[in-house]
């Protein structure tokens, strides 16, 4: 009985055990790592996957899966750096349009993938894989897999910051910590995340919407019967996926000035990863928003420790896998203990 | 007191009457092969290149490895899984029997690999030039597809991981192990004996009037080659063990409903293992097919579409994604249908980026005449 | 009856060409509860899903109120003020009590967001209202069976509806749950809705029900006041014939040996200290209420669930870990209660789903079966339980009726030539002449030196055909009754567990 509560107690902490193992491992490999820009860059670029991760956890939620959240990314940087390229938007209101180019993208990839699951009925996995190479052939066969250039009006917003930190340092540790700190978590890829995070959240839990979310993957067929809508509901989980990838697409090509012909390729498991090690389950009904912040500054952690250490760059997909794969099983043993429980029909006195 | 089922809902036949045909169409063992016949004599009206001997002749090549790896996945599919981690495998595969049997390398491209010294140096792998090279590596070859597979296997039939992502991970983890190892770079140098697998053939055919005495070889179009028989073999015995044995029944059964498998006695566990060791091995089977006729071992051999080509040309034979149907036989068609496919596209000078989203759309389209088949077959029943 | 809320006309219903309901008609009063009764198959549940919206008839018309009445959805049903407790639950473990019952109409507040204070204040009233001492943000999975149910209830008084419609409401329930939800159904009453409540336990209908309708292999027999129709009358018209014909004669030939015996067997959560022996040619029968953990012993059992402790017995053999293929081999069967689940591949052939379970015996040393055979092989199994279908090799399990469906498992479970038969339910869902063709056929094993476990939740079901009657009530076993000893009362008593008069 100890032995089953102890189980019980690890698999509700892993992600955090996890956590600690990582910073204390990379930190005593690399001591630098724990430095203040070391930390304020993983926080910044979390955000990146963690606005993904949060629309992947709608799509989690019922049960579902969006393998094209990368191709998703790379077409709406597309149109958003598509639209800036023309010298006559490059100011203030064709940033604007450009901006909402990009987004309108993601919603109608993730409304192709939502037309394909729900109205065609053919299981998720196996459409996002399609429109995942699908999507990835078409841009780049639009860009002739030439990359673009992003002007710098637009290149400025990935780095700016409500505060910015001074080159030199402070003199004090603390307050060195502190000022990159905040200098990372007021930077606009972070305070957007922030904003994604608080709406996603309170949609999760305050909306009906959100409730009826969980319901769906916890019992499909009963949330039909319940007078759920369910094609409806499952429509918009994967338009708001779609909607997150085309956030995260946009504003990292901001950060990153330039659009690749590799832009996204493999964010899907980094996403994927970040969700399920924030506690999100592959078998829908559990997961909250806030899991995939942690899960996502875990990812990043792990991908900048591994820079940081100079891991050789051939290993670190190796790596990557390997955390994916301690996720998802993870995943697998709390989701069949979960099932043990739900068969005790009697209370535990 | 139960609740009787709804009976289906949706148009019936004789709503629409003039649908019956296309109905009964769709519903046939045999719509593949009609629509296979029916594109390739339209194509050909197109494309007239697409008929001569040449052409046939290097599409038939094309065909042998995939069918071999698309038989892999039959299995699978059957018993309502997937693989996506076929095409690492027969990537990593390709890779394992090259690194034994190789007889040079270069140190610049490799010196990097962690094989470097030991069990690849310039003189070649450790079996270079010996004559045990062709079998261990042939066994190298099998074996890490076996490994692969039954790695697969453990962690969906015991931990019950969800098979797309548990395949989804050790692809990953497969590819950028064969490309650590390798460098990125393709292992050549590789013995005749083993390059004879790919491009030996039995029975070929000159075509055109003689008029010197000599028939240069490249002339000269195999049609029945080594690939041929090794993939028809396994075909063949692929049919064999699915519908004539116990453990065929057993994993149609798995697929139909797994519960009800269960409680009849079916090792369900068991039979899930065995389908990915058996998928592993069929990638194995098409990993030495491939390194043959490519004279290298390629870490990149299953990447990109490949897996495209893998799983639609199994789905769109017939087999379905739901689990408990499928047929080796209509296996063959599909893979039939996409190297045609290719074939075709390619001679539409399409980008390779076309290509995907082509084939991309395709296997959507698969997997909904597959919904649809579900749907109509229910609703005679 | 003056007021008639909800009035069914001539309303008649086919499936596949088989007639399930027939013509009729009847009047629901405002502030009256109506008792439906009848047996299995009756058309009980066909009747009031079409009520429910959940069904469309065939022929016939409804009236709410005097205005037409034809739901084409449960929520259009909702909408006209129809509720429905449905007899399975239909709840979310992973979300609070709240949130289950608001599930599609939860309070809003400012922005749109949930009022989760509204929320929890209209559940907490709605919890008081069932007597149900619980928070509103408990999980449901934290919920006994009985709680659940009461849940389930819950939703339906949340719509507030003018006829609501309780499916078996009890089955799950202890005796102090059911007074409660007696009260609520008289309160119900008082308050001026129209009430219809479907039962097999006929003292519960007599203590509750203003007016009867007895339904009888899809027809209306008799419709009329409650005083006018004692109990022994509903049972001969539901029956229609007597009690006698209902079942096959019993006779015992329960031998001495020792086929399966159980020491002190637990999982914990699941089952407790359950210790039985079953004897050749016995029928054991095993009655309790849903979630008893009755099913849950015959899974641990078949081997498809470990237990922790205690020990098991087959053939003297002692069994520890062992899985269905064990169990298969040890000479057992198990005929689940959900066919479809976990019973038949529906979409494979008659003939594929009887060899399942035999098909190491069908082939030959190198595994290999012959197509022909098995057909054949399957084939003499179907003749033999008179499954009526097209060509056995090619017709799908699907396409068959309820009754010959289950036929199919049995031949299955025949062809395995089993000396333990669990059987969990085997006459859910089918009609009354399939029944009877069952309870023969559980006697044929009997009668062959076969022994049989027989799960039921019907009482007269278990009394007719058992030897011998093993009670459960929260995973113990809480009575055992020889056939000398078989009395309704003792027996429900230790299902409840509770002094109660009951039937």
């Amino acid at each position: 009985m100890i032995r089953a509560s102890l189980t019980g107690l690890l698999l509700r902490y892993t992600t955090a055990l996890i956590f600690i193992a990582v910073l204390l491992y990379f930190g005593a490999q690399a001591p630098n790592f724990l430095g203040p820009e070391s930390l304020a860059n993983i926080v910044k670029q979390a955000s990146f996957t963690g606005v993904i991760a949060i629309g992947m956890t709608f799509v989690l939620l019922t049960a579902g899966i969006d393998l094209s959240v990368g191709s998703n990314m790379y077409l709406s940087a597309m149109a958003t750096s598509a639209i800036l390229s023309n010298p006559a938007m490059q100011n203030a209101p064709g940033v604007t349009v450009a901006i909402l180019a990009g987004l309108a993208t993601g919603v109608v990839f993730g409304a192709v993938n939502a037309f394909c699951v729900v109205v065609l009925r053919i299981t998720p996995f196996l459409v996002t894989l399609a429109t995942m190479v699908v999507g990835r052939g078409l841009g780049t066969a639009f860009t002739e897999s030439l990359g673009i250039e992003i002007p710098d009006i637009f290149a400025k917003f990935g780095s700016w910051s409500l505060f910015r930190a001074p080159d030199a340092s402070m003199g004090n540790p603390a307050l060195d910590y502190l000022v990159a700190l905040s200098a990372a978590l007021t930077a606009l890829p972070t305070l957007t995340f922030a904003l994604v995070v608080v709406c996603a959240y309170i949609v999760l839990s305050r909306t009906q919407f959100g409730r009826q979310i969980y319901a769906i993957g916890n019992d499909a067929e009963a949330a039909r019967k319940a007078g759920i809508n369910v094609d409806r509901v499952l429509f918009a989980a994967y338009v708001i996926c779609g909607l997150g990838a085309a956030i995260g697409g946009v504003t990292l090509i901001s950060l990153i000035g330039r659009l690749n012909q590799t832009f996204g390729v493999g964010r899907e498991f980094n996403v994927i990863t970040a969700a399920v090690l924030g506690g999100t389950s592959l078998f829908g009904g559990v997961g909250t928003a806030l899991g995939a912040v942690v899960g996502s500054t875990l990812v990043q952690a792990v991908q900048s420790g591994m820079t940081f250490i100079k891991v050789n760059p051939y290993l670190q997909p190796m790596v990557m896998a390997a955390v994916i794969f301690m996720a998802i099983f993870i995943d697998a043993l709390r989701t069949s203990r979960l099932e043990k429980l739900r068969r005790r029909m009697l209370r535990a006195d | 007191m139960t609740a009787q089922a709804s009976p289906p809902v949706g148009p019936r036949r004789s709503d629409y009457p003039g649908l019956g045909l296309l109905r009964g169409l769709l519903l046939s063992e045999y719509f593949v092969l009609y629509l296979t016949i029916a594109y390739f004599a339209v194509a050909s009206f197109f494309f007239p290149a697409l008929l001569e001997p040449r052409n046939i002749s290097n599409q038939l090549s094309n065909i042998w490895p995939l069918l071999a790896v698309a038989i892999g996945q039959t299995f699978v599919i059957i018993i309502a899984g997937i693989d996506l981690s076929l095409g690492a495998t027969m990537g990593i595969a390709s890779v394992a029997g090259a690194v034994v049997m190789t007889s040079a390398a270069d140190k610049l491209l490799l010196g990097g690999s962690p094989l470097w010294g030991w069990a690849l140096t310039e003189q070649g792998g450790v079996l270079a030039n010996h004559p045990a090279a062709l079998p261990v590596a042939i066994a190298a070859i099998l074996g890490t597809g076996l490994v692969i597979g039954l790695v697969n296997g453990v962690f969906i039939a015991r931990f019950k991981l969800p098979p797309f992502m548990m395949t989804l991970v050790t692809s990953m983890l497969f590819a950028a192990m064969a490309i650590w190892l390798t460098q990125s770079q393709n292992i050549v140098n590789l013995p005749d004996s083993f390059t004879n697998l790919g491009n030996g053939d039995i029975v070929s055919v000159y075509f055109g009037e003689k008029l010197t005495p000599e028939i240069k070889r490249r002339d000269i179009l195999p049609f029945v080659t080594y690939p041929m028989l090794i993939s028809l073999a396994l075909a063949f015995a692929a049919h064999l063990l699915l519908s004539r044995t116990v453990f065929g029944r057993q994993v149609y059964a798995v697929g139909n409903n797994s519960r009800a498998a269960q409680i009849s006695g079916v090792p369900v566990r068991r039979t899930i293992l065995l389908v990915f060791v058996i998928a592993g091995f069929c990638a194995a089977v098409a990993a030495i097919l491939y390194a043959a006729r490519l004279e290298a071992g390629r870490p990149t051999i299953g990447a990109g579409s490949a897996l495209l080509d893998i799983i639609g040309a199994v789905v769109i034979g017939g087999t379905s994604l739901a689990g408990g149907k499928g047929k080796i036989s209509w296996t063959v068609v599909g893979v039939v249908f996409f190297v045609l496919l290719s074939n075709t596209l390619n001679y539409m000078r399409l980008s390779a980026f076309h290509i995907d989203v082509v084939k991309g759309l395709i296997i959507l389209a698969a997997a909904l005449l597959d919904v649809l088949r579900t749907r109509l077959a229910r609703m005679r029943g | 009856m003056t007021d008639t809320v909800l009035s069914i006309r001539d309303v008649g219903k086919n499936f596949f060409g088989v007639t399930v309901l027939s013509n009729v008609s009847l009047d629901v009063g405002r502030g009256r509860v109506l008792g439906l009764v009848g047996q299995n198959g009756a058309g009980k549940s066909t009747l009031m899903n079409i009520v429910g919206g959940n069904l469309r008839s065939d022929t016939g018309s409804m009236e709410i109120d005097g205005a037409p009445y034809s739901p084409a959805s449960a929520r259009e049903a909702e909408h006209r003020g129809v509720a429905f407790i449905h007899q399975e639950l239909n709840l979310f473990s992973n979300l609070s009590i709240a949130e289950n019952i608001f599930i599609s109409a939860m309070p809003r507040g400012p922005g749109g967001l949930v009022d989760r204070r509204e929320l929890r204040r209209r559940t907490a009233s709605l919890l008081a209202e069932v007597e149900l001492d619980l928070s509103p943000d408990t999980l449901v999975e934290r919920l006994s069976p009985g709680e659940r149910q009461l849940v389930e209830v819950t939703k339906a008084l949340q719509l507030d509806a003018n006829i609501v419609i309780f499916d078996e409401p009890t089955t799950s329930l202890t005796p102090r749950e059911t007074t409660k939800l007696f009260a609520l159904i008289r309160r119900l009453r008082e308050a001026g809705k129209a009430v219809i409540y479907i039962s097999h336990i006929l003292a519960d209908i007599e203590n509750l029900a203003d007016d009867v309708a007895v339904l009888r292999d899809g027809r209306l027999v008799e419709f009329g006041v409650r005083a006018d129709l004692p109990a022994a009358r509903m049972i001969n018209l539901m029956l229609g014939r007597d009690i006698d014909q209902l079942y096959p004669p019993h006779k015992s030939v329960a031998e001495p040996a020792v086929l399966l015996e159980a020491r002190a067997l637990s999982l914990r959560g699941v089952i407790k200290d359950v210790s039985f022996s079953l004897q050749r040619g016995e029928v054991l029968g095993f009655f309790g209420l849903m979630g008893a953990g009755r099913t849950e012993l015959a899974r641990i059992l078949f081997g498809l669930d470990r237990f922790d402790q205690g020990e098991l017995r087959i053939n003297g053999q002692p069994m520890r870990n062992h899985s269905a293929e064990g169990a298969i081999r040890a000479g057992m069967a198990f005929i689940t209660e959900n066919r479809r689940e976990e019973g038949l591949m529906m979409n494979a052939s008659i003939a594929e789903n009887i060899a399942l379970a035999s098909l190491t015996e069908l082939s030959n040393l190198a595994g290999v079966i012959d197509g022909r055979t098995l057909v054949e092989r399957a084939g003499d199994f179907a003749t033999k339980l008179q499954i009526k279908s097209g060509a056995i090799g090619a017709t799908p399990a699907r396409s068959l009726s309820g009754g010959n469906q289950q036929k199919v498992v049995i031949a299955k479970w025949l062809m395995s030539r089993p000396v333990i038969f669990l059987l969990d339910e085997p006459t859910r869902g089918i009609d009354v002449a399939a029944k009877y063709e069952i309870y023969s056929i559980i006697n044929d094993l009997a009668a062959s030196g076969s022994s049989v476990i027989f799960i039921s939740s019907e009482i007269e079901e278990v009394m007719a055909m058992a030897d011998r009657i093993l009670v459960m009530r929260q995973g113990e076993i809480s009575g055992e009754f020889t056939r000398d000893q078989f009395r309704k009362e003792g027996i429900l008593r230790a299902a409840f567990g509770e002094q109660e008069k009951v039937a």
